[in-house]
């Protein structure tokens, strides 16, 4: 058999050896630039630890930009509900329905003395009325649609309806919406526009 | 720590040294005088392998049986992009499955067993101890690869913890953490034995990996099994693991080999010490914080400080090219070599010269020049890939495996390869059947490196920048990306076939060894029944 008898030691030189040459300085020099600007990235993306400061956005300053307002008005949560319950017959563009509802685009019902407009969604409305000069009747009445809104959501809905597609008008306070809830009390009869009108301005 | 270690020497050993003349000299044979003190002489290289032979070819032998399973998973997660129906009626071939265990054999069964191996005998050498408990380590290594086939097959039946990386069903996690203490037990022992107490740069590289892995494979099996941590933690512990796996533990491993490999197969020093500690802290310092995508929804912190972490790993990655490029390639290291004062130092220059290297040790070396690159490269994609501006881009594409595939296969791999051909000639005794398919080997291995890794990264800028492009449906991106998955297939195919020719050599070498043993076994057997010996009374 032409194998080796036994495995034989292979002819090997040393272990290698490692010089003691300096390391160049720039590579230090690199070292502390890098960590310079890691300390300055991190700075500037980290939100310094912020839990609730999450990628695309790297400080709370930034975050809290996009939530919704605490105090005020939040339109955006009046488009919403509105989208999600008036426009079902008033028609997202506020240009209401035939037979159904009145528009409320330059409607003076809408635009007009904000003691009348809360009062509506609150207990509803029977008509005829007249919008724009222009007389609308239906076959039903408005139910109190806005009645189991909290006074904040009641005063979003009115005040995005006050400010939009052309509509200029202040906007509803909750406040408002509140002293109006305890004026009608119990009241479930929805009104006529003549009663409405009787209720002054402020 | 490590470098105030490299700085002291015992009493005894000082005088061992002053014995044997020259504490830089190469190894000292068995008939250097030994110290004046009672320790046995110190065993020479040939001792030194042989001991560590039943051991090494336990793990190698298992790691290239992983590396044929791992091609044969790759080559069907592969096909089945541009082949959707391939295999699809058996749930246990399906991607889901065939991906995560390709992986995992890949990184469980061969890279840490090689790397286990290759540490085992670095330290033996590097400290000129004998493995005295060679039992202890190959038990290791039988329970490691016990613990990895339950776990893959685990996987297969759908059992997959579904972290990447770190796929292996909880149940084989306790096996395997096993498996490794007593392998990196046996290696802590030769470390702790050493006869030669100066420590060279590859050594802290070495020790700290051992102790590196059960600490992350603790953590991340207490937190991600044994009592989950809550949502969104889960998946920062698995980033992290995986990326100390990935990163830090092979680049400890690895580099270690290329610190040892290129030196000795160069003759000539290593350049330099410092700079090898440089790349040492930086490696565990900065490594170690990265790996959390830069898009990660997680605290916004948590990828900051992973993106920091990754740029600053550019300086691991230019200390390695600069002490590379300055101990390969610079010709006034050998001036320097000639004009030094060291007598041990330019012997060994002047007897041994690259272009004395044997045909193995010049492919040896070819496998860890290639290695290196691929370490450089693969860094330089990782950092790429989390820079501010260009993760939006290349974040959540083909880029990503891109460079995870070249940092296992273009780095680690080769560099095991590498040092796999260096060290088993001289553990086996025989040197090897074959060099033109070592050659082979290498060629396949680099071509198939390439076949997967450029297209790859190809497909993923492709996808990232149409990504981007609002106008582009995403199927349509997806699909054409398509060409570039073909090519990676057949990028598989050619490494799978590499794969092929790297185990027949193993076998046959052991082969032959086994086979050689065997028949002068039976020849002493045997012998006085052909020459009676006379009985003397």
């Amino acid at each position: 058999m032409p194998e080796p008898i036994q495995p034989t030691p292979i002819a090997e030189t040393g272990e290698p050896q490692a010089s003691q040459l300096a390391m160049p300085v720039w590579l230090l020099v690199l070292m502390f630039l890098l960590l310079y600007w890691g300390m300055v990235y991190f700075d500037q993306h980290s939100g310094w630890f912020n839990t609730e400061v999450y990628v695309p956005y790297y400080s709370l300053a930034e975050v809290q930009e996009f939530q919704p307002p605490t105090g005020g008005v939040d339109l955006q949560r009046g488009k919403a509900l509105f989208d999600n319950v008036c426009a079902l017959c008033h028609n997202p563009d506020g240009m209401g329905k035939p037979g159904q509802a009145p528009p409320f685009v330059g409607s003076e019902w809408v635009v007009g003395p904000p003691s009348r407009l809360i009062r509506i969604p609150l207990v509803g409305l029977t008509g005829p009325v007249s919008v724009k000069g222009q007389v609308f009747t239906f076959a039903a009445s408005m139910p109190p649609m806005g009645a189991s809104f909290s006074n904040d959501d009641l005063a979003a809905v009115l005040s995005y309806m006050r400010q939009s597609w052309g509509n200029k008008a202040p906007p509803v306070t909750s406040d408002e919406v509140k002293a109006v809830r305890a004026q009608i009390g119990n009241r479930a009869q929805p009104w006529t526009p003549q009663e409405l009108m009787q209720i002054p301005a402020k | 720590m490590v470098s105030s270690q490299t700085t002291t020497q015992s009493p005894s050993v000082q005088s061992q040294s002053a014995a044997t003349m020259a504490p830089n000299s190469p190894v000292p044979s068995a008939a250097v005088p030994a110290a004046t003190d009672t320790q046995p002489p110190v065993p020479s290289p040939s001792e030194i392998d042989f001991s560590c032979r039943l051991p090494l070819l336990v793990l190698f032998l298992s790691g290239a049986v992983w590396l044929l399973i791992a091609s044969a998973f790759a080559l069907i997660g592969s096909i089945k992009f541009h082949a959707p129906d391939f295999l699809a009626g058996t749930p246990w071939l399906t991607y889901g499955r065939v991906r995560p265990a390709f992986i995992d054999s890949l990184l469980y069964g061969f890279c840490i067993q090689a790397g286990l191996g290759v540490s085992l005998w670095l330290l033996a050498r590097l400290g000129q101890t004998r493995l005295n408990r060679r039992w202890a380590v190959t038990a290791g290594a039988a329970v490691w690869n016990l613990g990895l086939t339950i776990g893959v097959v685990g996987i297969l039946w759908g059992d997959s913890s579904g972290f990447a990386g770190f796929e292996i069903p909880r149940y084989a996690i306790p096996l395997m953490f096993m498996g490794y203490v007593m392998l990196a037990f046996g290696s802590v022992v030769v470390f702790n034995q050493r006869r030669r107490r100066e420590l060279f740069v590859s050594e802290w590289f070495l020790l700290a990996a051992l102790f590196w892995f059960p600490w992350i494979l603790s953590t991340a099996a207490l937190l991600l099994d044994a009592s989950p941590v809550r949502g969104v933690v889960q998946a920062i512990i698995s980033w992290w693991y995986s990326s100390n796996l990935q990163t830090v533990w092979l680049g400890l491993v690895g580099l270690a080999a290329v610190f040892y490999m290129l030196p000795k197969l160069l003759a000539r020093p290593l350049h330099t010490r410092y700079l090898a500690l440089f790349t040492f802290w930086t490696l565990i310092l900065f490594g170690t914080w990265t790996g959390v995508p830069a898009s990660a929804p997680v605290p916004a912190w948590i990828p900051a400080l992973s993106t920091a972490a990754t740029v600053l790993t550019l300086l691991t990655i230019i200390a390695v090219a600069v002490s590379f490029y300055q101990t390969a390639c610079d010709r006034s290291a050998d001036a320097l070599v000639r004009s030094s004062d060291q007598p041990a130092v330019k012997a060994q220059a002047r007897t041994r010269t690259s272009a004395l290297l044997s045909s193995p040790e010049r492919l040896a070396l070819w496998f860890v020049t290639w290695g290196v690159l691929g370490f450089i490269v693969a860094g330089v994609m990782r950092v790429l890939s989390t820079l501010p501006g260009l993760s939006e881009t290349l974040g959540l594409t083909w880029f990503t495996p891109a460079q995870s595939m070249l940092n296992l296969y273009g780095f680690f791999s080769l560099v095991m390869f590498g040092a796999i051909y260096h060290i088993l000639p001289g553990v086996i005794g025989i040197q090897f059947p074959s060099t033109r398919r070592v050659r082979a080997h290498f060629w396949l291995a680099l071509s198939g490196i390439a076949l997967v890794v450029l297209p790859l990264a190809g497909a993923g800028i492709l996808e990232g920048v149409e990504l981007q492009n609002p106008a582009r449906a995403f199927v349509e991106i997806s699909s054409a990306t398509l060409p570039f998955l073909r090519v990676s297939t057949l990028g598989d195919l050619v490494i799978a076939a590499g794969h092929v020719l790297f185990s027949w050599t193993l076998a046959e070498l052991v082969l032959k060894c086994y086979r050689a043993r065997a028949v002068s076994a039976y020849k002493t057997a045997t012998a006085d029944l052909f020459h009676p010996v006379e009985v003397k009374s």
